[in-house]
């Protein structure tokens, strides 16, 4: 067998947006009680890190950026497989936008890298409290290092000869990439399946505690880079999006189906919208 | 002195994607927002000169272009490098690109490198009243609305989904301006990732610049509840969407799926069979001309947002609805 | 290939009966596994919620310096026996109540039981989450020797195993120590939300002087439709936890939907003003075992002791059920203590558990409740016939202005017999009497 390979996975907690609720009387947002959880987007980074590991031996990192809650996030990592997890977090960090958040990333993989280089870094396609997919490029763009987004399938994974082909998904179909490694790639969830973690990794995830790092230990981070200082962008006001004003709705249960609906076509033809397409 | 408004045309194999000319068009609205400032497009690839002169005929005053082979397809290194170079070197105010999978990949690494700020996935662009841009974007799944601002730095970037912004017309008189062509000052060895081939998907129907969409949902209750939608599509020469939930249950592929984490649409016609409404189906239908709904539950919140709505089952009112509409054609035919 | 998972004892559960095995275990040295499938403890759990604090005592002696995550002390509780329209009110507040720490507080379980969980594992217990024990391991002899889990390579041994896997006790039957597989006449089910509220607020609805007062209210009659069952009120710190249970057979020969039955309760005028204005934060239902004791599954076997829900150690009638879990997981652990010194983990060594819970609390208030669920399946017509009575009793007696006193109170007698006759009060009086033990 060839020499071991070292993957990082950069990864995030979210709140589980798909267990959002609205205040059905007030229109407002139910914050509370809404789990944290790995963002799914690096569960299945992390499968791929797995099954690279159990391909060629190795080791597997996992890092992220955020409060101290999110070591639930990188226990759930090192159930699944990675042996290493760093939480970078400070009061300090707080409030940062991407670019201030690939700052801190770039600058934490530089850090691991000096003690055992990797040859893959893996993000998420996108986080799904935000959806920005800025992140991973921001990292690869930092570090110099040849980025592939939403990468859905490895075609071949040469480690002794550092040269990987990805199949990257687009609108209009599939990109056959060739890459150098090391390398960074955002994945879809195509990339692959999650499997149920074994119970000894359990037990070690439940005996494991992550690495905290903070602004200045064990890397000094420019502290002009991070957090509010760092990040441009400003949120502004929040708002709950507008409905726009309705217009009439009949039964047809009240006037019979085939009155309801010549109804409704009257109301499309004054609209005009069928003039043109309709010949 | 000028403030220069910059939209990136997006093209492949020489054919410009429609979101450059809705950024185009939404550039030209601020601008008149912004005192002395300029619409001006920015555009990369090999042999992209026809779109220049598109460029001109959508009202862009200025185009800043780098043909190159190395550029021939879309990679995100000598994409990013040339367009940095760019912004370094004219300093514009504003840069808008389409939230496309190429627009997000290319927007978040130029951003890095001129150190800038970006929003991603704006549902409305702005000038504020202290002439800086408030970009608006969905945050907390879709439940919220956000106006994100970048004060002190340039250029303010922000991507926007195709379809978000109405697509203006070429004009019918203009003139060709100002192109700047600019060397791409990179060889193809520079390039370590090579594109090997291109698997094009399956033809999917192209749900995003149809007229006439007619979409469904849980309600639809499964494939065969489809098979009706699909009728009345093609009675109307339309397409068919569809919500999350019934594109996650199988019934219909994923290109068809409308909404947030699906695709924005604006036809001129939108039915609604068994969706209830919800928000983050919501955002990707706003820009229709009319909205016809068909829900059995009169409180359902599509009504809120529908021209017309009709409180009945869709299993009767879908197939009279194809009915009456192709009696109508015929009809039309026979005048 | 890969080393045999084994622990001195293995958990199943992480209730209050798990966990306070666990705690009794681990700090007498063994080294212990809790399993629990929820994300984490009291993830899956709900309850209506009163604690009390003389059973977790009773496991955790300095539980008050470690922080517990309880609502508000208990200084104010009764009864209330809701017709349609009106409500007659058996309330007891009392300054005896407001010592420190009270004897009951109100609670939230997925606060609760995450910091129940964690006070064991201070003590060394490793808890296991997110899997769920599928099976029981025998060795030939057919003792229990550890449990096989839904995972890979989930097998995990133990000399013992308590299981304390609450209502839904499936690990039990298997065990061959219950043949009980829940007949919806044997258990209840409860619906419950918790509907988020400003403090102030809530101490001006419930007539509270600040988050030192709390009140519980377990509530009769039109509730549950007149229907044998409860309801329940009880003011959290910042939230109302609203809630209401009957016997699954009565939800299913009236064709009830639970939430309905809580949405209309919700809606009694009574019930409306408490609630206004509030946000609801949670949604759940939750099985209540009214096995009875004489139903109770056997508690032991080699190898293997049963404790909590899963026992079916409830006491419904006053609403006590996390009290007897904690005692018996107690019980339990102190019993694989003394197993693992003896080094005998039979059946007849584990009597030990058995012969501790009869002289406990437990058993003896299990035992004298031992009737009440026949006497309620017998004579659905109580919670109706009587709950309205004594509402209507009271209006006659508060609106009965210039009539002589003597014949509002014949009146009121009267309208009881037209409910229901002589011989028939008298005959649920007695059974009552037998169910409550006397
Ligand atoms: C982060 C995030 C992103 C999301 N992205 C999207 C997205 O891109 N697109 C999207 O659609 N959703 C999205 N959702 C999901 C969204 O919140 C809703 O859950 C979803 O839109 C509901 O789909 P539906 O209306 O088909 O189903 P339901 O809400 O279940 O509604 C079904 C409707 O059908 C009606 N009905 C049932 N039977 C009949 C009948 N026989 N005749 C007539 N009417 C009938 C019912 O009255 C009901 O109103 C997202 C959610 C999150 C959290
Ligand atoms: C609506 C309601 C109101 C109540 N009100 C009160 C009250 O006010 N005061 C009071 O004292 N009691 C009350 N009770 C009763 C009380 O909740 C229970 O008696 C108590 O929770 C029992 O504790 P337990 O540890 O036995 O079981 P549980 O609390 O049910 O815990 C069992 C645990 O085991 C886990 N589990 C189950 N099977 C498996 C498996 N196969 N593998 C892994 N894990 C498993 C479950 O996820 C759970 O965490 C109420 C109950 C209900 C439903
Ligand atoms: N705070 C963070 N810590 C670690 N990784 C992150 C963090 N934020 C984002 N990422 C990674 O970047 C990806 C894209 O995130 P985003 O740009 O926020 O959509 C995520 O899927 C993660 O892999």
């Amino acid at each position: 067998m060839g020499r071991p390979i070292h993957v990082i996975v950069a990864v995030k907690q979210v709140p589980d947006t798909s267990n959002v609720r609205i205040n059905p009387e007030t229109g407002t947002l139910i914050r509370e009680g809404v789990p944290a959880i790995l963002n799914p987007y690096e569960a299945h980074a992390l499968e791929l890190a797995v099954q690279l590991k159990n391909t060629f031996g190795g080791r597997i990192t996992v890092l992220t950026m955020g409060p101290a809650g999110a070591t639930e996030a990188l226990r759930e990592c090192i159930e699944q497989g990675a042996d290493r997890a760093i939480l970078v977090s400070d009061r300090k960090f707080a409030a940062a936008d991407t670019l201030a958040t690939s700052y801190v990333i770039a600058t934490a993989i530089e850090a691991i890298q000096r003690e055992t280089p990797a040859d893959l870094l893996l993000f998420g396609k996108q986080a799904i409290d935000g959806d920005t997919a800025q992140v991973g490029p921001g990292v690869a763009t930092r570090l110099n290092l040849p980025l592939i987004t939403c990468a859905c399938a490895i075609e071949s994974f040469d480690l002794d000869n550092r040269l990987a082909i990805v199949h990257r998904r687009v609108e209009r179909g599939i990109e056959v990439l060739q890459t150098p490694l090391p390398a960074l790639f955002t994945v879809e969830k195509e990339i692959a399946p999650i499997s149920r973690a074994p119970l000894p990794n359990i037990i070690h995830a439940a005996r494991y505690t992550p690495e905290i790092w903070s602004a200045t230990a064990p890397v000094a981070f420019d502290m002009a880079q991070i957090g509010i200082k760092g990040s441009p962008t400003i949120v502004g006001n929040a708002h709950t999006p507008p409905l726009k004003k309705a217009g009439p709705a009949i039964t047809a249960a009240e006037m019979g189906v085939e009155r309801a609906i010549a109804e409704a076509l009257t109301a499309i033809d004054k609209a005009g919208v069928l003039t043109g397409s309709k010949a | 002195m000028t403030s220069r408004i910059w939209t990136y045309i997006e093209q492949e194999d020489g054919r410009a994607h429609p979101v450059s000319w809705e950024l185009l068009g939404a550039a030209l609205k601020l601008s008149r927002d912004l005192p002395d400032s300029v619409v001006e497009c920015v555009l990369l690839g090999e042999h992209v000169e026809p779109i220049i002169d598109q460029a001109f005929s959508f009202g862009a005053s200025r185009v800043y272009a780098i043909d190159d082979a190395v550029l021939r397809h879309y990679r995100n290194l000598p994409y990013s490098a040339g367009i940095s170079n760019l912004i370094q070197q004219h300093q514009p105010e504003i840069f808008l690109v389409g939230a496309t999978t190429l627009g997000r990949d290319l927007a978040s690494s130029i951003a890095t490198r001129v150190s800038t700020g970006l929003t991603a996935d704006c549902t409305e662009l702005a000038i504020d009243p202290k002439k800086i841009l408030a970009a608006t974007r969905p945050t907390f799944g879709g439940n919220l609305m956000a106006t994100i601002l970048c004060k002190t730095r340039r250029p303010q970037m922000a991507t926007v989904r195709p379809r978000v912004l109405p697509t203006p017309q070429p004009l019918t008189e203009w003139k060709r301006g100002e192109v700047i062509r600019a060397p791409l000052g990179m060889r193809e060895d520079d390039v370590a990732v090579k594109l090997l081939r291109f698997v094009a998907g399956e033809a999917e129907e192209e749900i995003e610049y149809a007229d006439v969409v007619v979409a469904g949902g849980r309600g639809v209750g499964g494939a065969k509840g489809f098979a009706l939608l699909r009728e009345l599509a093609d009675a109307l020469g339309g397409v068919v969407g569809a919500s999350r939930p019934a594109v996650d249950a199988g019934w219909i592929t994923y290109a068809h799926q409308v909404g947030q984490t699906g695709k924005t649409i604006r036809p001129k016609l939108y039915i609604a069979a068994g969706i209830s409404g919800a928000i983050q189906h919501r955002v990707g239908v706003a820009g229709s001309d009319f909205i016809l709904a068909i829900n059995s539950d009169p409180n359902a919140p599509i009504f809120h947002i529908a021209d017309f709505g009709i409180v009945g089952d869709l299993n009767t009112v879908v197939p009279e609805l194809t009915k009456q509409i192709r009696a109508a054609k015929a009809a039309q035919k026979h005048d | 290939m890969t080393e045999k998972l084994s622990f001195d004892a293995i958990v199943v559960g992480a209730g209050p009966a798990g966990v306070s095995a666990a705690i009794t275990m681990a700090s007498k040295g063994l080294h212990v596994a809790v399993i629990e499938r929820g994300r984490f403890a009291g993830s899956k759990n709900l309850f209506g919620g009163v604690l009390y604090t003389s059973a977790i005592g009773d496991v955790l002696p300095d539980f008050a310096k470690r922080n517990p995550p309880f609502e508000r002390p208990v200084t104010e509780q009764g009864y209330w026996l809701m017709s349609p329209d009106s409500v007659v009110r058996l309330m007891h507040k009392s300054q005896a109540y407001k010592v420190e720490p009270a004897e009951a507080y109100t609670a939230l379980r997925a606060k609760f039981d995450a910091w129940y969980a964690e006070q064991a594992a201070s003590f060394g217990a490793l808890l296991i989450p997110k899997t769920n024990v599928i099976d029981l391991i025998r060795d030939a002899q057919g003792r229990v020797i550890g449990v096989q889990t839904d995972r890979p390579q989930g097998d995990v041994y133990a000399p013992v195993v308590i299981l304390s896997e609450g209502v839904n006790n499936l690990l039990t039957q298997k065990a061959g120590l219950s043949k009980v597989d829940l007949p919806p006449n044997l258990v209840a089910l409860s619906v419950k939300e918790v509907i988020a509220l400003p403090q102030a607020a809530i101490e001006q609805r419930f007539g509270l002087a600040g988050a030192k007062e709390g009140v519980a209210i377990d509530i009769f009659g039109d509730a549950t439709l007149g229907l044998p069952g409860t309801a329940f009120l009880y003011a959290n710190k910042t939230s109302v936890s609203i809630g209401v249970g009957m016997l699954l057979a009565e939800f299913v020969q009236h064709k009830l939907r639970p939430h309905e039955v809580l949405a209309r309760f919700k809606n009694h005028p009574v019930i409306k003003p408490y609630l206004q204005g509030g946000e609801q934060l949670e949604y759940g239902a939750h099985l209540i075992p009214e096995f009875g004791y004489d139903r109770m599954p056997k508690l032991l076997a080699d190898g293997v002791m049963v404790a909590g829900d899963a026992a079916g150690m409830v006491d419904a009638l006053h609403r006590e059920g996390t009290n007897l879990a904690m005692t018996a997981g107690k019980f339990a652990g102190l019993t694989a203590v003394e197993a693992h010194k003896a080094q005998d983990f039979s059946a007849r060594f584990l009597r030990m558990y058995r012969r501790k819970l009869n002289q406990s609390f437990v058993m003896k208030d299990l035992k004298q409740y031992r009737r009440m669920g026949d006497f309620l399946g017998e004579s659905p017509h109580f919670m109706k016939t009587y709950v309205d009575f004594a509402n209507d009793a009271a209006l006659r007696y508060f609106s009965a202005h210039g009539m002589a006193k003597r014949d509002m109170e014949k009146e009121i007698v009267n309208s009881l017999w037209q409910r229901r006759s002589f011989f028939g009060v008298a005959r649920d009086m007695m059974k009552l009497l037998r169910g409550m033990g006397a």
